[in-house]
């Protein structure tokens, strides 16, 4: 039912329609909203679920771990320093293989502090094990959700589902919100094969010596690339129940034809398909929208770019005294091909500055440089550097 | 003369025929006469096969973990080191909504409890989960190699507090964790200790009993840490409580409400020289000899404080809580 | 080779397949180890057995454990000096138990309940074994041999059994209907009894030789040790023995007013404690032993049994310890007194001697003067058949001073030996048990209590027909019972079951005597905490093989 709805109010709904048991968090700008609309239907006995309030991230992710373990279908959310702190206990439930779904309201990371958005905590958590997809509008917020139920308990892999803090958390659109009958269609009563149980007593979170250590890392690497089959029926099926498609791995939208492609991720998709509308001058442009970080989306990531000659690479985060993070990951898969685009990779919008329309022409502008931009910050202003550190 | 051979059963039956659960079982790699094994194995025996068992890293997930082989007969989870409260507070709320009465009992060591896992036991317990955690205190990150954590006694020596010319091992006294959980307000709390394992067992069916938060702080020596031989870990556990250094508590909601006696208090030199981590103080220097005194002035602080002589023998002081008798009990 | 499970998990207890019993250099074993009571006692009974089986409310299985070495506890638990009290390990923690009490009671509760001895009769065929003298020896030999399947026939020169149980104890120490009931038992085992044949007299030693394949002998000591002060024999001597069993027989004595006795062993307190009873107004015992206490050594105190003594000197009796008589003041042919001398015994020369002190003489005025100094063989009967093929000999005649559990304890070791030699085994070399120290077990697991007290008439309700020391009930028995620290053998407490580490000791079904638990030596790392905190000491910690 189409309904304007606050971006977290309808994640925070598209969540209690996965009907979960238990719910651990902690409160962390931009998450709060989604804790807090979770908080009221409980208590508006619209779900029927146990919220514990704890102490730290740490805590919040290890207590929907053993949820999870314990046979209930659990939830998490966080942001930032929250999801930093989760750091050892990310790696801890990927490897242990227990399902759960986290949203990361995406935001920057100090020093220095800031509560506004960018990518770098979800960005610096892609080794982790988790799959991770990323959602353009609060609509994919809502269907990647309920995706991510069905994802992570048939594939026995956590899915973080980002979304963008404040820009899509707090801000308010039209959404189609499913019905219960459309989620219990879709997903099933939670199934964990490895549950704690007194009647079939297993030992869980052992030590594996060299000898099988390098299996246990292959067999998660592994698990994580065929997910991608998951990844895809899940966006087919609920697209069968709902009407919507969040655009499988990778969505390409634009000329056939077209030769020059900007590939990004995250809300900034709505801002450069505005953009290029505004600007038809600057020629056919592809805009391809990367929506499953890991597993990477490899062969979907090779066919779209087949025909590119120019790719921008642009992405709210990056790896310091490197370069970019999605960037040199697109180059790599593309290096593969007979004649590779030449790949222009630039961050923006970091610690929450606005990505305004002007950006686009910017970009097309370096795309059509002699040069290649192996890496810039396209908005950074040099003059507001201490002078130091120039 | 040697043990008689059971007539029917073959010893690897035997281990699936004890008249008491052994949650724990043998072919753990714990070292020989390890008071954490014990204080494990007679904790599960008392909880039973209902329960699911959250546990720290430390030696004792360590030494019973190591895959392909597992030690525990009950379902039993570790995820890291200072989560274990925190995990055991989501098993239970996921019982809890799936309507289940097992109960969870979340297992660490004093580095994982009084250090690293502190704010995860805190927030656990101010939630009253219904959750029974229990510490095996052998005063140091043992699994690392003999480290000092802030359950390490005072002058104790350890590989991070060892002794020499300018140091008498551990500068900072045991933290007092007692007093933090008491602080929590949570319904029981109780100190135990491996050489009165009738107590122990009594005090955590109590605690499984609570309906909400409970803590046990269990004394469990550990030889190589320690430097006594395996054989002394009870003599030595034992000790600790009759010279009041290790006293034996219930707490309810912050207040102390029982104490176990001690009925002959010894000097606290006869808990401190069978140890080899307190060798250091018996070289007769004068540092040593203030330290000697210093130990001794915090178990006559113990014994004041919580009042830990009577008058007369009672029936659960540290002499009369062991006494055994002829027939224990019987195989069926 | 074992393959991976997802999220590497792990199946409960498959520990087990890992044998940590490889790491070990010591393994526990049980050893059980004899309890000082055991080693003790003279008779050869195992007192921490039948006291468990007390502990446990087994009475019938307590005494027919008892009796399997002694048939006569309802008399030993009266008589005898009980040594195992003496050594036993509760007395270094507290107070010994009270053996005596305990053995007292089961042999008043097999009289009174009418138990009989659980042995079988020997088979018709059996060969027949002659035993000379029904006194404790005697009773105990023929008992013995019955039980190893041997006929016997029980010679005595008096016309009732008992020996000097029934000719030198007084009432007041062994009551007659006890000893009739204990010995009438025993005869009905199908002993032939053939009282008032004197050997010598009625039949030879020769005779029984020809008659029989095996003999023994304990016709005990029945001649009086010579004895003069400076060749003085007053004319109206009488010894201490003669004197008793002239008492026991006739119930009285001569007239006494002030009397020496002379010796410290039960004769000479029994004999001064009759004549307190029988109203001499002065009894002196004098002996160059010492009063028993701490701080002096056994073989310096007097042989008499501690509680006699304690008892006699409530009774007024007065015991002049390390005094000897040096000489006796006589007029005309009879006593008015003695001189008293300090007495030691003293090593000389490799032996032990009494020597009096010249200077510290003083007089005693007395009336008669007693010596109860000991009794020795009639050799001219019995000694040449001391060294027969065939023939055995035991109780005083073998040892003269003997006690009545040593007599017994000759009786059973003379029915083995006369079972060897018959069946032409070999002697059997009695190898000496170590029995268990004190400082071997682990008295952490006790609590202290305090030893009975049987209830004592007082002084003044004292008389010589009548026991002075009153029963026990039974729940103060068993209770007692319940002090035994069990030495040295399995009470099955449960702690090395409770206590191990590694789920290596493990109950099985009782065996015997509570012993039920075995190692698992797959798994047992050899810590030695299950050695270490056995209450009893029953596990010893040994190098791996």
């Amino acid at each position: 039912m189409l309904q304007p709805i606050e971006g977290s109010a309808a994640v925070a709904k598209a969540v209690a329609l996965c009907r979960p048991q238990v719910v651990a968090a902690y409160p962390i700008t931009p998450q709060t909203h989604i804790v807090e609309g979770i908080a009221r239907l409980i208590a508006d006995d619209d779900l029927r679920c146990e919220l514990i309030s704890v102490e730290s991230e740490f805590s919040a992710i290890s207590a929907i771990l053993g949820a999870a373990a314990a046979g209930s279908r659990a939830y998490t959310a966080s942001s930032a320093q929250g999801i930093l702190l989760m750091t050892e206990v990310l790696h801890n439930v990927a490897g242990l293989r227990i399902p759960l779904v986290m949203t990361c309201a995406n935001r920057a990371i100090g020093a220095p502090v800031s509560a506004w958005n960018d990518q770098q905590d979800s960005m610096v958590m892609r080794d982790t094990g988790w799959i991770q997809l990323y959602c353009a509008d609060n609509q994919e917020a809502v269907d990647t959700t309920i995706h991510a139920f069905r994802i992570a308990e048939r594939t026995e892999l956590p899915v973080m589902v980002c979304m963008d803090g404040y820009i899509l958390t707090h801000t308010l659109e039209v959404i189609d919100l499913p019905t219960q009958e459309q989620a219990d269609a879709f997903l099933p009563p939670y199934h964990f094969a490895r549950t704690l149980d007194p009647r079939k007593p297993l030992t869980i979170g052992t030590l594996v010596t060299p000898d099988f250590y390098t299996e246990a890392r292959y067999a998660n690497h592994r698990a994580l690339i065929r997910a991608q089959e998951e990844i895809l029926a899940a966006d087919r099926d609920w697209e069968k129940i709902s009407g919507r498609s969040c655009g499988r791995l990778l969505s390409v939208n634009g000329p056939y034809d077209a030769d020059v492609a900007v590939l990004s991720i995250g809300s900034v998709m709505g801002t450069l398909s505005d953009a290029r509308e505004q600007h038809p001058e600057l020629g056919p442009v592809k805009l391809i929208k990367l929506r499953s970080m890991r597993p990477f989306p490899i062969d979907e990531l090779k066919r779209a770019c087949e025909r590119v000659s120019e790719l921008i690479v642009l992405e709210r985060a990056l790896s310091p005294g490197g370069g970019g993070i999605i960037g040199p990951e697109v180059r790599a898969v593309l290096s593969e091909l007979h004649s590779p685009p030449r790949i222009h990779n630039f961050a923006a919008g970091l610690g929450g500055r606005d990505i305004p329309l002007e950006i686009y022409p910017k970009l097309i502008e370096a795309a059509r440089a002699h040069e290649v931009t192996r890496f810039a910050i396209i908005d950074v202003d040099i003059d507001k550097l201490a002078v130091e550190d120039r | 003369m040697d043990s008689p051979r059971s007539n029917s059963h073959t010893v690897a039956e035997l281990h699936h025929k004890q008249p008491a659960f052994r949650g724990l079982e043998a072919g753990h790699l714990a070292c020989s006469g390890c008071g954490q094994a014990l204080g494990a194995r007679l904790v599960t025996e008392a909880i039973g096969p209902d329960v699911i068992i959250a546990n720290a890293t430390g030696c004792l997930e360590v030494f019973t973990s190591a895959w392909p082989r597992s030690s525990w007969r009950v379902p039993w989870i570790h995820s890291l080191f200072e989560n274990a409260p925190a995990v055991a507070s989501g098993i239970e709320a996921a019982l809890k909504a799936q309507g289940r009465a097992t109960k969870v009992v979340a297992l660490g060591g004093d580095g994982g409890t009084f250090d690293i896992g502190l704010q995860s036991l805190s927030g656990m317990l101010e939630r009253n989960h219904n959750v029974l955690y229990i510490c095996f205190d052998n005063e140091a990150y043992m699994n690392t190699g003999v480290h000092r954590s802030s359950s390490t006694p005072h002058a104790a020596m350890t590989m991070t507090s060892p002794s020499g010319k300018m140091r008498m091992g551990k500068r900072h006294l045991k933290k007092d964790l007692l007093a933090i959980i008491g602080a929590h307000q949570i319904p029981y709390a109780a100190t135990a200790t491996v050489a009165y394992p009738s107590d122990l067992r009594a005090k955590v069916r109590r605690g499984i009993e609570i309906e909400g938060a409970a803590f046990l702080l269990v004394h469990s020596p550990c030889p190589l840490g320690w430097g006594h031989d395996g054989a002394l870990s009870i003599e030595v556990a034992r000790l600790a409580v009759e010279t009041g250094i290790f006293p034996i508590l219930e707490m309810e909601r912050g207040n102390v409400v029982t104490a176990m006696k001690i009925r002959d208090v010894r000097p606290v030199v006869d808990y401190l020289r069978p140890q080899e981590r307190f060798h250091h103080l018996f070289d007769d220097s004068p540092e040593a000899r203030d330290e000697l005194e210093h130990l001794q002035q915090l178990a006559d602080h113990n014994i004041e404080r919580y009042r830990l002589t009577a008058s007369q023998p009672e029936a659960h002081d540290s002499e009369g809580v062991d006494t055994v008798g002829r027939g224990g009990m019987r195989w069926s | 080779m074992p393959t991976l499970t997802r999220g590497s998990f792990a199946h409960g207890a498959t520990s087990l397949s890992l044998k940590t019993g490889d790491w070990r250099l010591q393994r526990p074993q049980h050893r059980h180890k004899a309890a000082p009571c055991a080693t003790e006692c003279p008779a050869g009974e195992n007192p921490q057995a039948y006291i468990a089986k007390v502990a446990e409310d087994d009475l019938r299985g307590a005494w027919e454990t008892l009796v399997a070495a002694n048939p006569l506890p309802a008399i030993t638990g009266r008589v005898c000096h009980h040594p195992c009290e003496r050594g036993c390990n509760r007395g270094s923690f507290d107070q010994p138990i009270a053996i005596h009490n305990l053995e007292r009671f089961l042999g008043d509760r097999a009289i009174d309940e009418r138990w009989n001895y659980p042995i079988n009769t020997p088979s018709p065929d059996a060969p027949q074994v002659a035993v000379v003298g029904a006194g404790p020896a005697g009773l105990s030999a023929a008992y013995h041999l019955i039980r190893r399947g041997f006929w016997v026939t029980l010679f005595d020169a008096e016309p009732e059994p008992g020996g000097l149980l029934r000719s030198a104890l007084p009432p007041y120490r062994l009551p007659r209907e006890v000893l009739n009931r204990e010995v009438e038992r025993l005869l009905a085992v199908g002993i032939v009894f053939k009282p008032t044949h004197r050997i010598g007299r009625d039949i030879s030693i020769d005779e029984l030789r020809a008659d029989f394949p095996g003999v023994f002998l304990a016709p005990g000591t029945s001649r009086a040790r010579e004895w003069t002060i400076d060749g003085v024999v007053p004319s109206d001597l009488r010894t201490g023995l003669d004197l008793l069993r002239e008492w026991n027989s006739i119930g009285a004595l001569p007239e006494y007013n002030r009397v020496a006795i002379i010796g410290g062993g039960n004769t000479a307190i029994d004999l001064a404690r009759v004549m307190r009873f029988m109203g001499v107004e002065e009894v002196h015992l004098i002996t160059f032993q010492r009063l028993p206490g701490p701080g002096v050594r056994p073989k310096d105190a007097m042989s008499a049994t501690p509680r006699e003594i304690a008892q006699a000197l409530e009774e007024g009796v007065k015991i002049h310890e390390a005094r000897g008589v040096r000489r006796l003041i006589m007029r005309g042919d009879t006593v008015v007194g003695v001189e008293v001398v300090h007495m030691k015994e003293l090593d000389h020369h490799g032996r032990r001697e009494p020597v009096a002190f010249e200077g510290t003489e003083t007089i005693l005025k007395v009336d008669q003067v007693i010596p109860a100094i000991g009794q020795q063989l009639d050799a001219a009967t019995f000694g040449r058949a001391l060294t027969l093929p065939g023939v055995f000999v035991g109780g005083d005649a073998r040892m003269a001073g003997g006690t009545v559990s040593g007599a017994i304890g000759d009786g059973r070791r003379a029915a083995i030996a006369i079972q060897n030699y018959l069946e032409g085994l070999p002697e059997d070399v009695a190898v000496p048990l170590r029995s268990i120290a004190f400082n071997e077990l682990n008295v952490n697991y006790f609590e202290h209590a305090p030893r009975v007290q049987a209830p004592l008439l007082a002084v003044e309700q004292r008389c010589a027909d009548a026991e002075i020391e009153g029963a026990l009930s039974q729940g103060t028995i068993v209770g007692e019972a319940r002090r035994c620290f069990s030495c040295g053998k399995c009470m099955s407490c449960d702690n090395c079951w409770t206590l191990c580490p590694d789920n290596s000791v493990l109950k099985t079904e009782r065996t015997e005597d509570g012993w039920q638990y075995v190692f698992d030596y797959d798994h047992c790392k050899g810590c030695g905490i299950c050695a270490h905190e056995c209450p009893v000491g029953f596990i010893d910690m040994v190098n791996e093989p």
